[in-house]
């Protein structure tokens, strides 16, 4: 059974900034994986090459055993979409929502994959089990949502599709203790069977309910940074 | 005024609609103005030509002169038509879109690519075909129809009607089809859509072709008055961009609405005994320009926000 | 070990080099009646070579001279068909230049030149024919109405945006071309204007003398929008405007800084329109007619492939690019419409191809070398290894580089060493009999320089209590703590000494 995710020395930047040195990781299956890491240290831009949107790239990643990296020095962005229908599921930073959607409309977005479309209203009675909030929400313009709720429909956008593996981006970003406490709870109580990753900064929302926590810093891996007692 | 100055309103609206159309969904989805799109329009008209002029003879062997055969002599000509505006939709994708989209300055670019296919377009149907102009068969026949004793003609009807038609189906697969959504979606946010397996390469390609499709319906309808000449597309790309701009580009309500304004201007002016056809164009024109002074992102141009 | 590459950074590229004799004195030709210099030539002191070199800065107004000069002394030979189309040339360049004033300089885009061209040429040529006005007046009532249609087409362009401003001034062009088509006067000549007096006599028209002094007119007219050009773009107007040059934040930013950029557009525009009547008037000189044809979209669209092809904003570019179209245009007459074909399809590729026109190619690739030789610098660049070519130029002591570059083996080397047999050795035995890898990475270790070298620091004399610290290196300044863990073994602390120094070994 290959893992999920094996990347290898993977460098990463934009232009003449290089963000990424050498990253070797690895992500079995059935894991969750907590990335934590300061502000500009690279968590955004590991996830960013995984779907091949930085400046350029090179390295080995390689996704269910197929090769999806490679060196790359253009064209940002260009290959995102077919990656992402190989099963990739990625809330990002800051949601990229549609803001004249509905909350309805952007989870039919998010189910690309054939079998995922045929069953999708099933599946947005799922999300809204997750989420409950949003059912309330359903036809309401995303632009117009709080935060939290944003969120919400990025998260629950994510998982419309048939992803084997999770990559979210800063889930607690800008959101209510309260908020941001429900929207990682419903993260963790999701069955994964796939890998999921969470980028964050705060160790506090990770610790004690992932596999593994790595940290990232000024662009390297620091390895399994183990579980952070808190006083 | 009369139901007839309303019945010709409506036909000079339709086609107008249909080429606003094209031009609005064009640029809000794909962020590309196309100055093709005349080029489209009259190379859609040759193809029917040629379709028609070659399976003529053989429909009326075949049927004879029944409306059978006029009904497939229509749909062969409105189809045809219609094929020729997709195939040049692709050919514009291909050459207009494909190589620059993502490169710096890509607004400009396009509109200077699809400039030169214009150019170099409707000079190589001059150059094939002749200035002469060419006609196509009627497909709606010569007959007119009685209702509160104005004559409508059974082709401003069918304009009206097949316009209409083929609008209500584009505003439809807009709204309710998978693609529609993915057009929506890749037009509001480019890395959200891209997450959600939408690629611009597979938005752009059917709402060129749709577009394309829209021209070569345009030509179709507006071949039963004129006649097809390789300049045939210089007037309505005009009219066509001057009304999008009018709807506010991106909105779809805009242009049908401005497209309704303008044919009732120009219907009303070309009536008024004094003026005369002569300052239909004028009218249409000063018109556009007013409603720009005052509200410079047109009638609907609500969406045109979010393209920045 | 491999072969280590030594790569090419930041190429400059090569230029000619004058070698003057330090005793002449610097000789610059002066423009007449002004005080500036011609070339700009600069003189540098090289110390690799201990001898002065003189370089010239800017090249373009040399290119420009050779250029403008090999084009006027090689029209008089040629046959008079050929006189024509260089001098039609001339008249669409001028047209050109100002035109990239327009859209270029001004970010106007407008679509109204050959409006205000023609309108001001009928005007002129009316008030020949009809007004009797003797014709070195046509070329003061050009300019006026030139004027006066800038002025008027002015004022929607802060309102209206690019495009809704382009389809207005296009809207223009139609509307004149279909009034004067139908203007009861001109109904014989269907439209046109004819007869009109001009610079060129009666006798002399449409023969070789005559060609000649229209040709030489022309290239007066040329001459003088390239000073508009230059006068306009280089100098004040030109300059507040760059600042306000693509998109909102420039504007935003220069309307904080105080530049009245609208104003600057308005002028700019206002200005060349007149220069474009100027043109017009001298248009109707020249052919002694004006005909409709000149409102055209199709003359239009010509002339912006011109632009296009040679290269938008940029004067060298409308030159270029018309000298390329008029030549395709009036040259090769016999394809037809292939011809204009042509010009489309070039215009096509070099759309695709080359960003900002032909005149633009090379400092395209000039970018994209840089673009590419700056990524594969990034993808080599590491921290604290060897130093890249560039920072080596500029640091002074060369031995420092030696240092870094052995350093950065070294640490290589003793990465390689360090394994969990190795810790556990020093673990069993800080201070003993250590085996020879060990032996190097602890010497290592205690070469280290003093700042934040980790050291071991009894807290009381007599109690085994030690506390890990790192000492700053600086006289003066106390050391800093590194954790608050206490050991009671100084073994203990030798190891945990030697697990930092480990940790930052394999960091670097």
């Amino acid at each position: 059974m290959p893992d999920i995710l094996r990347i290898n020395q993977l460098s990463a930047g934009y232009g003449p900034l290089r963000v990424l040195h050498e990253i070797d990781f690895t992500v079995s299956e059935g894991e969750r994986i907590g990335l934590v890491g300061l502000n500009g240290h690279g968590k955004t831009t590991l996830f960013r090459a995984i779907t091949h949107m930085t400046g350029w790239q090179q390295g080995s990643i390689k996704l269910n055993g197929e090769e999806i990296g490679g060196t790359r020095s253009l064209g940002a962005g260009r290959r995102t979409a077919a990656l992402v229908k190989k099963g990739i599921g990625v809330a990002p930073q800051g949601d990229a929502i549609f803001p004249g959607l509905s909350v309805r409309k952007h989870l039919e977005c998010g189910a690309h994959t054939k079998s995922a479309w045929r069953n999708r209203r099933q599946r947005i009675e799922e999300v809204f089990e997750v989420f409950p909030p949003l059912r309330n929400l359903q036809h309401s313009l995303v632009g117009k949502l709080s935060g939290g709720e944003r969120r919400m429909v990025s998260v629950g956008r994510m998982l419309m599709s048939d992803a084997r593996l999770y990559l979210i981006d800063e889930p607690a970003l800008g959101l209510a203790p309260k908020v941001s406490k429900r929207v990682m709870d419903a993260l963790w109580a999701l069955p994964v069977n796939g890998a999921m990753i969470i980028a964050e900064q705060n160790v506090s929302l990770l610790s004690g309910r992932a596999d593994r926590i790595l940290g990232m810093h000024a662009g390297r891996m620091r390895g399994d940074i183990g579980h952070v007692d808190l006083n | 005024m009369d139901l007839g100055l309303i019945v010709y309103a409506l036909n000079l609206a339709s086609i107008y609609a249909l080429m606003a159309l094209g031009i609005s969904i064009l640029w809000s989805s794909v962020g590309m103005i196309n100055m093709a799109h005349g080029a489209t329009f009259a190379a859609s008209g040759y193809a029917a030509w040629i379709v028609t002029g070659a399976l003529k003879p053989i429909i009326i062997a075949a049927f004879g002169k029944t409306t059978l055969a006029t009904i497939i002599i229509a749909s062969t000509l409105i189809g045809s038509a219609i094929l020729a505006g997709a195939l040049c939709g692709i050919i514009i994708y291909l050459l207009a879109f494909l190589p620059i989209h993502d490169k710096p300055n890509y607004p400009v670019r396009s509109l200077i690519i699809t400039l030169a296919l214009n150019i170099g377009a409707v000079q190589a149907l001059l150059w094939y075909f002749g200035p002469r102009n060419r006609g196509l068969p009627k497909i709606f026949g010569f007959g007119r129809w009685e209702i509160w004793e104005t004559k409508i003609r059974y082709d401003q009807a069918g304009v009206i009607i097949g316009a209409s038609v083929v609008i209500i189906a584009t505003l439809a697969w807009l709204r309710f089809s998978r693609r529609g959504l993915e057009v929506r979606a890749m037009m509001q946010n480019y890395e959200g859509a891209a997450y959600c397996g939408i690629s611009r390469q597979s938005t752009a390609l059917p709402v060129l072709m749709l577009t394309g499709a829209l021209a070569g319906m345009a030509a179709a309808l507006l071949s039963q008055t004129i006649f097809v000449s390789p300049t045939a597309g210089v007037i309505p790309l005009l009219k066509g961009l001057a009304i999008a701009l009018l709807g506010g580009l991106g909105s779809v309500g805009g242009a049908v609405v401005g497209a309704i304004l303008i044919g009732f201007i120009e219907a009303i002016v070309g009536a008024i005994p004094f003026l005369g056809q002569r300052y239909v164009y004028f009218a249409g024109f000063s018109f556009i320009i007013l409603v720009l002074i005052f509200r410079p992102r047109g009638i609907g141009g609500l969406l045109d926000a979010t393209r920045e | 070990m491999t072969k280590k590459l030594y790569h090419k950074v930041g190429r400059r590229p090569w230029e000619y080099k004058l070698k003057p004799d330090g005793s002449l004195a610097r000789n610059r030709l002066r423009l007449p009646l002004t005080s500036r210099h011609w070339l700009k030539w600069r003189d540098e002191y090289n110390p690799k070579t201990l001898k002065r070199e003189r370089r010239l800065d800017d090249k373009k107004p040399l290119w420009w001279s050779i250029g403008l000069l090999a084009f006027v002394l090689t029209v008089p030979f040629l046959s008079n068909s050929l006189i024509s189309v260089a001098a039609i040339f001339c008249i669409y360049a001028s047209i050109n230049v100002l035109w990239t004033l327009i859209i270029g300089t001004a970010g106007i885009f407008s679509l109204a030149t050959l409006a205000v061209v023609g309108v001001s040429g009928y005007l002129a040529a009316a008030s020949n024919v009809y007004l009797g006005l003797p014709w070195p007046f046509m070329l003061l009532v050009g300019p006026l109405v030139g004027f006066l249609a800038g002025s008027i087409l002015a004022a929607p362009s802060t309102r209206l945006d690019g495009l809704y401003y382009a389809l207005l001034t296009m809207g223009v062009a139609e509307i004149c071309r279909i009034y004067v088509s139908q203007l009861r006067s001109l109904t014989q000549t269907s439209g046109a204007i004819t007869q009109v007096d001009s610079f060129i006599p009666e006798d002399w028209f449409l023969q070789r003398p005559g060609l000649l002094l229209g040709f030489a007119g022309a290239f007066s007219l040329l001459l003088g929008s390239l000073l508009l050009w230059r006068l306009i773009n280089s100098e004040r107007l030109g300059l507040l405007l760059r600042t306000a040059k693509t998109g909102r934040e420039d504007e935003a930013f220069a309307e904080a800084v105080g530049i009245d950029f609208r104003r600057a557009r308005l002028m700019v525009f206002v200005l060349s329109s007149s220069a474009l009547g100027l043109v017009g008037a001298f248009y109707a000189m020249y052919f002694k007619s004006i005909s409709p044809t000149i409102f055209s979209l199709d003359q239009l669209l010509l002339l912006f492939a011109m632009m296009v092809i040679g290269g938008l904003g940029r004067a060298e570019g409308a030159t270029v690019g018309a000298a390329i179209v008029t030549i395709i245009d009036k040259g090769l007459i016999e394809l037809g419409p292939l011809r204009i074909i042509l010009v489309a399809v070039i215009m096509l590729v070099v759309t695709i191809f080359a960003r900002e026109g032909l005149t633009g190619a090379r400092d395209q690739f000039r970018d994209f070398r840089k673009r590419k030789s700056g990524e594969r610098r990034a993808q080599r660049t590491e921290k604290g290894g060897e130093a890249m070519p560039e920072e080596a130029i500029e640091v002074q002591d060369k031995q420092e580089l030696f240092y870094r570059r052995f350093n950065k083996r070294l640490r290589e080397r003793l990465k390689s060493l360090i394994t969990p047999a190795l810790i556990a050795e020093h673990k069993a035995d800080p201070l003993g009999h250590h085996s020879d890898n060990l032996a190097r990475v602890l010497n290592y270790f205690r070469r280290g320089e003093m700042a934040d070298k980790y050291v071991i620091m009894r807290l009381k004399d007599g109690e085994e209590r030690y506390r890990i610290m790192a000492v700053s290196g600086v006289r003066g300044l106390s050391p800093r703590v590194v954790d608050d863990r206490e050991y009671d073994d100084l073994n203990d602390a030798y190891h945990a000494v030697f697990i930092l120094r480990v940790n930052d070994l394999m960091e670097s």
